[in-house]
């Protein structure tokens, strides 16, 4: 049971039969118009309900429940923290400037920019180890996205977020905060839970509040005890028309599949059983222009890989001469470069064209695209 | 992409569960947003008396009965309310009223909110107590209603709303709802009663604006107050602080430095840059404190007015180190402020500078004495304050400066500002404003400080009450009383509740098999007998000694079982603990413990039975202590002796029965113990105490004051009683490790004793060595100067004040090594001897007799309280605080009849011719570069010497005081800092023969007189001591 989930990173796979994945697979890849079991369209996202700040006692949360009745909480605690400068770093400033990044220049450079490091995320999952494989590799993904996301513009509007997360951390060359990202998901997981894990925790950052800061400069922070002038996490600007807005987010990480030449948005766990390449694309906006940026992809290891493959009636011997061998006749998938006999399921290889994942992020990034429609619908959830 | 949101509407309890979150930082640094989940209910009553609806509804506790219902059915009405009214404060009026809420003429049926009671616990503890005292007596009818807990009254807070505005908010909401709550009662019970109006007192002028849009009476205090009668005397009591800042408007020039941020302080404290102490003034110099900080040996000094920067002695300050070159030795001058300051006008803002010319002046002089003698005076770190932690603010007794009064003071009720000289000299003048002024001029009055705002030189307070005229004894002694806060209201009913039910006729039960003999060793037939002073009343301790049959003794101490009528935990216990310690004034006593216990039940009377817990030594006839044994026990009291009376009993050879051997017996062992207590160290140390006895002979008064006579027999008692107590100590401290309550007298550093040291070497060649007590004894007990007998005691008593207090504490509070008695030389000490008149003792009993085993008389003897040890710290560090102020009230006292009986010498003499004063024999304790402090023995006084107050060869010593005062301006003396002397002569007069030299431990004849003294010691009868050669 362990090496199974420890091989399949992709959640358990459905039972079908070769020939259910032969048929999923062929109307999913039918070219331009794929037939989705639940008749959506590619790009079309099941319903799904969301609430934040469910969880009076952290900086900021929320649950989002999938149609496919996968649920997950997620709450977001903050700490004050000294910044602990390792001594070499202070005694060699000019390292700092030449290394940037990395290493051991980091520290004085953390002290003004932040680390990677504030930033705690641990996921549960039920039936897993929180050292099993797949809690620790999305945490790492999502954790990843997330600090990784640093604005390249110098902002300097209103609602900017210099520095990204990781900046807005510091609180002064001495103190930090420390953010533990706590996610737990509630439900089997039924297909993979990566969509829904980053979903909630971008709407758990979006409601997150720090205390206010009084204090000013390297002085010890000091907080205003009223937490209703608490200030949040990703700053917001108000206009007048829809109440406050925040234009700087924290990333999403969706899950896109391809099937042949087509791309499908949200799928679902059978879906998956048969695609051909499982992608998780990591956006963000981080400047107040609005547009996206894509983050990160990170290719999946495809369940269909792991799939008992169907045997050919020219193969069968049960079926010797009971079929014309023209039925049988290998064609080349087009998709796949791979020679198949139709209707008969092979696993699939693994493998993916440039074309299609050219495509894949040109849909989530255009304006009106697929990503903006997923931030716009989490905006959409009243966060308080 | 559908998002939907959970819908809480539908849910019926959602209205009555809301929360309250704030966001807390902790002292570790962390900081925590906190959720507190609050359940609203209906069932909170209104406990109106009124009301026809609360009574079926109010909750009942676990025994079925409910709460009493507070404000009355018929409430005073005034000119504006004539049907009644209720009124319901918002925390501003009671921060600046409370006063007025606590005047027993006028607020009565008052509603405190919980909303307004936890905003002014966050703005003042002080304030926070005395509203909750206020809500626990009945007479007052205030009525504690928990608003945020009820449905109809809770308040949400709305967006971008401030907490002020959500609060004022809920004061309104509340108001509205009992109007309306009222209403519908009075409709449902069909009486036609009339209403009560509801009334809002605030001071904020946007909630009373809102509150007449929202349909809610709201006034002003002083609006409120106007409409009462007797207004005039009310509307002083008002704080002074927020009214006079919206009136001045945006503030004119800013004396004071603005404090630093709490978050900047507390970077700095942590960082080491800035401390934090008490501000301490000096008595003999207003312009300069010191501030003792953890981080250095020695206090830091604070100089002048703007370093100073508003805080008054005994707040917790922060203070910054000021760079070196402005170090400064401590000043070698007396300033006063009266008399540097005496010119000030209350009234005038705009003109006074912060630092008065004259001011300025004597802070000059100052810097120049100590960059000019820099050879020898080590200039000291000197601070400023930067930040204010705790204002030690209290109530001050003072009086009302005649100067300040403009000369319209008499006529019409104009108000006007005047100064307040408190009594406690550290304590600058306060600014009031009254309309009273006239009234006010000749009376002690009580006051408090408000404001100390950074545009005003002086604290700004409010009138408070009057005690009474100056001078009359029952002002004074209240005025004494109240400065050191001694408890002296006469037990309340709960407390007297606690006595046995008997009253004075309680007996030691006849029978053994009484259960108040369970664990009682019967000593009846002991020849015990008790040593106090003349008509002492509480007998706290009792003595006996018989030989044994193998040629040992046996010694015994009893003393009064107060434990066993003051049960732990009951309000007796805890009017007993809050009070500390009985206080002893000339001519009166504050009891600890009610009448019948300390005079009567517990005192060890002599020929009555009486409980008592005894510790009973068997000792060789060298006075080695073979066993010890602890025992609670009934003895009956042979005798009560006073000390001469013992001795006497003693010294007469004819007397040859059993308890005047016994007696012998005792001496004999109290002077090896004695010696042997000396010769591990123990330091003889002397206080300037003066006995009055207090007689009703018309003779002079001033007879009455006798310096204490040391009789064989007191140190008889009194090593009896060290014995007993160092014994108690070590046994709670083998039985309580953690919790034992004990009292230490720390090393005292060096340092302390570097001035005295180096003025003994100076003017007498003399060492001192303070490097452990026993060699401090020693060297003490050389310095003898043979034509001069006092010098000695005079050296003892500088010495004693270079020492720290003593003090109790909780055994796990130190580690053992520091539970050194100095004083004593004792490894270990408590206080167990005195239980009706201490309330260490009385724990120290109760901790005695669970470690002996004692089960009380039902078998289960609690003793709860005695072991936890956070509780324990809490007593000691009030009772240490009451045994210090009550020596101090005890030594004021003194000084008072001291003064009062020179007075009516005076006008005694004054009566057959002139005021002469006594001359007497006084020894210059401290020379200052214009006076000297003198000390009189035969007194007990100490008193400063002024430049005017020298009586020059070849003038008469009969001048008036206003004279004299003339007779400084004509003055001049040449001070040497280094050798302790000073000279003074008159100006323009160098020749030898006319002045004077004075200098440090020099024997000077002295014509002591009580003079009244005008402005801030008014009424206190300053005696003025004449140098008369």
């Amino acid at each position: 049971m362990s090496n199974q989930r420890q091989a399949s990173s992709a959640s358990q796979t459905p039972h079908l039969s070769p020939a259910e994945l032969s048929y999923l697979y062929t109307s999913l890849s039918l070219p331009k118009s794929p037939i989705r079991p639940d008749g959506r369209s590619p790009t079309q996202f099941r319903p799904l309900s969301a609430e934040t700040n469910i969880l009076p006692g952290t900086n900021g949360s929320a649950r989002i429940g999938f149609a496919d009745g996968t649920q997950a909480i997620v709450g977001v605690k903050a700490e004050v923290e000294k910044t602990i400068l390792s001594t070499d770093t202070l005694a060699s400033g000019i390292e700092d400037q030449v290394g940037g990044e990395g290493g051991e220049g980091e520290g004085l450079s953390a002290a003004a920019t932040g680390h990677g490091s504030w930033v705690q995320m641990s996921i549960e999952i039920p039936g897993f180890r929180d050292d099993d494989a797949l809690p620790v590799f999305l945490s790492e993904m999502m954790r990843e996205s997330l600090v990784g996301s640093v604005a390249d513009g110098e902002g300097s509007g209103v609602g900017e977020m210099v520095g990204g997360l990781k900046g807005r951390l510091v609180i002064n060359k001495r103190w930090h905060w420390r953010l533990y990202i706590d996610v737990l998901l509630l439900s089997q997981p039924l297909s993979y839970p990566l969509p829904l894990l980053s979903l909630t925790t971008h709407l758990a950052l979006l409601s997150t509040k720090l205390p206010k800061l009084k204090s000013q400069g390297e002085e010890d922070p000091f907080f205003d005890d009223d937490w209703a002038v608490a200030e949040y996490l990703y700053p917001r600007t108000s206009t007048p028309k829809t109440g406050t807005t925040s234009h700087v987010r924290p990333p999403v990480t969706l899950l896109v599949v391809s099937v042949g030449e087509n791309v499908i948005f949200d799928p679902t766990r059978e879906e998956i059983a048969v695609a051909d390449a499982v992608l998780a694309i990591s956006v963000t906006r981080d400047t107040e222009a609005g547009n996206l940026k894509l983050l990160s992809i990170r290719t999946i290891d495809p369940p269909s890989r792991l799939t008992t493959p169907a045997v050919p009636n020219s193969e069968n011997v049960n079926m010797l001469g009971a079929t014309a061998s023209t039925e049988d006749i290998a064609v080349l998938n087009p998709a796949t470069g791979e020679e198949e006999v139709p209707g008969v399921w092979r696993p699939r290889r693994g493998g993916i064209k440039r074309s299609v994942i050219a495509y894949m992020i040109k849909t989530v990034l255009k304006k009106g695209g697929v990503g903006e429609e997923v931030l716009e619908g989490l905006e959409g959830v009243e966060v308080e | 992409m559908k998002s939907l949101r959970r819908d809480l509407s539908s849910d019926p309890q959602a209205s009555n569960v809301t929360s309250k979150v704030f966001v807390r930082s902790t002292k570790s640094g962390k900081v925590q947003k906190i959720v507190r989940e609050l359940y609203l209910r209906q069932d909170i009553p209104c406990s109106s008396k009124l009301c026809s609806l609360c009574p079926s509804i109010a909750p009942s506790d676990a025994n079925g009965n409910v709460a009493p219902f507070v404000l009355s059915d018929r409430p005073a009405g005034t000119k504006a309310f004539p049907r009644g009214h209720y009124l319901v404060p918002d925390t501003n009026a009671l921060l600046n009223g409370m006063d007025l809420f606590e005047h027993t003429g006028a607020f009565y049926d008052v509603i405190i909110l919980q909303t307004v009671l936890e905003e002014l616990r966050n703005q003042s503890l002080p304030l926070y107590n005395r509203l909750l005292s206020l809500i626990k007596t009945d007479e007052k009818r205030f009525y504690l209603f928990f608003n945020e807990f009820r449905l109809e009254t809770h308040v949400r807070r709305g967006p971008d709303e401030s907490i002020n505005d959500r609060n004022d908010r809920a004061v309104r909401a509340v108001a509205s709802w009992y109007e309306e709550h009222l209403q519908v009662s009075a409709k449902k019970g069909k009486k036609e009663k009339s209403v009560p109006a509801i009334v809002v007192i605030t001071d904020d002028k946007g909630s009373i604006r809102k509150a007449k849009a929202e349909n809610v009476t709201a006034l002003s205090l002083s609006d409120y107050v106007s409409g009462l009668e007797d207004s005039d005397k009310l509307l002083d009591m008002i704080g002074e602080a927020r009214e006079a800042r919206d009136t001045k408007g945006p503030a004119g020039q800013l004396f004071y430095p603005e404090y630093m941020s709490m978050s900047k302080l507390m970077t700095g404290l942590r960082a080491g840059n800035l401390h934090q102490g008490v501000y301490n003034v000096s008595p003999y110099n207003y312009l300069e404190a010191s501030v003792k900080v953890p981080a250095f040996n020695k206090p830091l000094l604070i100089l002048g007015r703007d370093n100073s920067n508003r805080a008054i002695s005994g707040d917790v300050v922060v203070i910054e180190v000021l760079p070196q070159d402005q170090w400064k030795s401590p000043s070698t001058k007396i300033v006063d402020e009266e008399a540097v300051t005496r010119n000030d006008n209350p009234d005038s803002e705009d003109t006074e500078a912060v630092v008065s010319q004259n001011e300025r002046k004597a802070l000059q002089e100052e810097v120049k004495r100590a960059h000019g003698n820099s050879s020898e005076g080590k200039p000291q770190p000197t601070a400023k304050v930067v930040g204010m932690i705790k204002r030690g603010w209290r109530q001050y007794v003072g009086n009302v400066d005649s100067n300040s009064t403009g000369s319209q003071a008499a006529s019409g009720r104009r108000q006007q500002t005047v100064f307040v000289l408190p009594m406690d000299k550290k304590v600058p003048k306060i600014r009031l404003r009254t309309r009273q002024a006239g009234d006010l001029l000749g009376q002690r009055i009580l006051v408090t400080i408000d404001s100390w705002e950074r545009d005003s030189r002086y604290p700004s307070g409010h009138f408070i009450r009057s005690l009474g005229e100056l001078e009359t004894k029952g002002a004074e002694t209240e005025a004494l009383l109240l400065e050191y806060d001694v408890q002296y209201k006469p037990f309340p009913k709960s407390v007297l509740d606690c006595l046995p039910a008997e009253g004075h006729d309680w007996k030691v039960p006849a029978s053994k098999e009484d259960k108040g003999w369970n664990g009682r060793r019967d000593l009846r037939d002991l020849l015990i007998c008790s040593i106090d002073p003349p008509g002492c009343q509480d007998i706290d301790d009792a003595l006996h000694a018989r030989s044994l049959p193998n040629g040992n003794f046996e010694v015994g101490v009893h003393i009064a079982d107060v434990s066993h009528f003051v049960k732990p935990n009951n309000p007796m216990d805890l009017e007993a603990s809050v009070r500390g310690s009985t206080v002893y004034l000339v001519d009166k006593r504050i009891d600890m413990l009610p009448h019948l216990l300390g005079t009567d039940l517990c005192s060890l009377k002599p020929y009555v039975e009486r409980y008592a817990f005894s510790v009973i030594w068997e000792v060789t006839p060298n006075a080695e202590i073979v066993s010890s044994d602890f025992t609670k026990s009934v003895i009956r009291s042979r005798e009560a002796f006073s000390y001469e009376q013992a001795q006497l009993r003693i010294d007469d050879p004819s007397q040859k029965d059993e308890l005047t051997e016994s007696m012998r017996h005792l001496l004999h062992f109290s002077k090896i113990l004695r010696q042997r207590r000396y010769d591990a160290g123990a330091l003889n140390l002397a206080s300037p105490e003066v006995r009055i006895e207090a007689s009703d002979e018309v003779g002079d008064p001033l007879t009455d004051v006798k310096t204490k006579a040391m009789l064989a027999t007191n140190s008889l008692v009194e090593e009896f009683m060290l014995l007993a107590n160092i014994t108690v100590a070590s046994k709670i401290f083998n039985s309580f490790s953690q919790t034992a309550l004990l009292r230490r007298h720390a090393t005292p550093p060096p340092q302390n004793f570097e001035d005295l040291i180096n003025q003994l070497s100076k003017k007498r060649g003399m060492e001192l060595d303070v490097s452990s007590s026993g060699a401090l004894a020693s060297s003490l007990d050389r310095c003898v100067d043979p034509k001069n007998p006092f010098f000695n005691t005079l050296v003892r008593i500088l010495a004693t004040r270079c020492m720290t207090s003593a003090e109790y504490f909780c055994a796990g509070a130190h580690a053992e090594p520091e539970f050194r008695h100095y004083g004593l030389a004792s490894p270990i000490y408590t206080h167990f001897t005195s239980p009706i008149r201490r309330y260490a003792d009385l724990l120290v009993h109760r901790q005695l007799a669970s470690a002996i085993g004692y089960e009380g008389e039902d078998g289960h003897a609690v003793i709860e309280g005695v072991h936890t040890r956070g509780k324990l710290e809490d007593i000691c560090r009030n009772i240490n605080y009451r045994h210090r102020n009550a020596q101090f009230a005890g030594r004021a006292s003194i000084e008072y009849y001291v003064g009062q009986a020179l007075k009516a010498r005076g006008e005694k003499m004054a009566a057959g011719g002139t005021d002469t004063g006594i001359d007497e024999e006084g020894y210059v304790m401290r020379v200052f570069e214009n006076g000297v402090v003198v000390f009189v023995p035969r007194f007990g006084i100490e008193g400063v010497v002024r430049l005017e107050d020298f009586v020059l060869p070849g003038e008469s010593g009969s001048f008036s005081v206003s004279e004299r005062r003339e007779l400084a301006v004509h003055r001049t003396t040449h001070f040497n800092p280094e050798e302790y002397t000073l000279r003074v002569e008159e100006k323009g007069h160098p020749e030898k023969e006319r002045g004077v030299d004075v200098e440090l431990f020099q024997r000077v004849k002295v014509n002591v007189s009580s003079v009244k003294e005008e402005g801030r010691g008014a009424g206190k009868r300053r005696v003025r001591i004449l140098i008369t050669g």
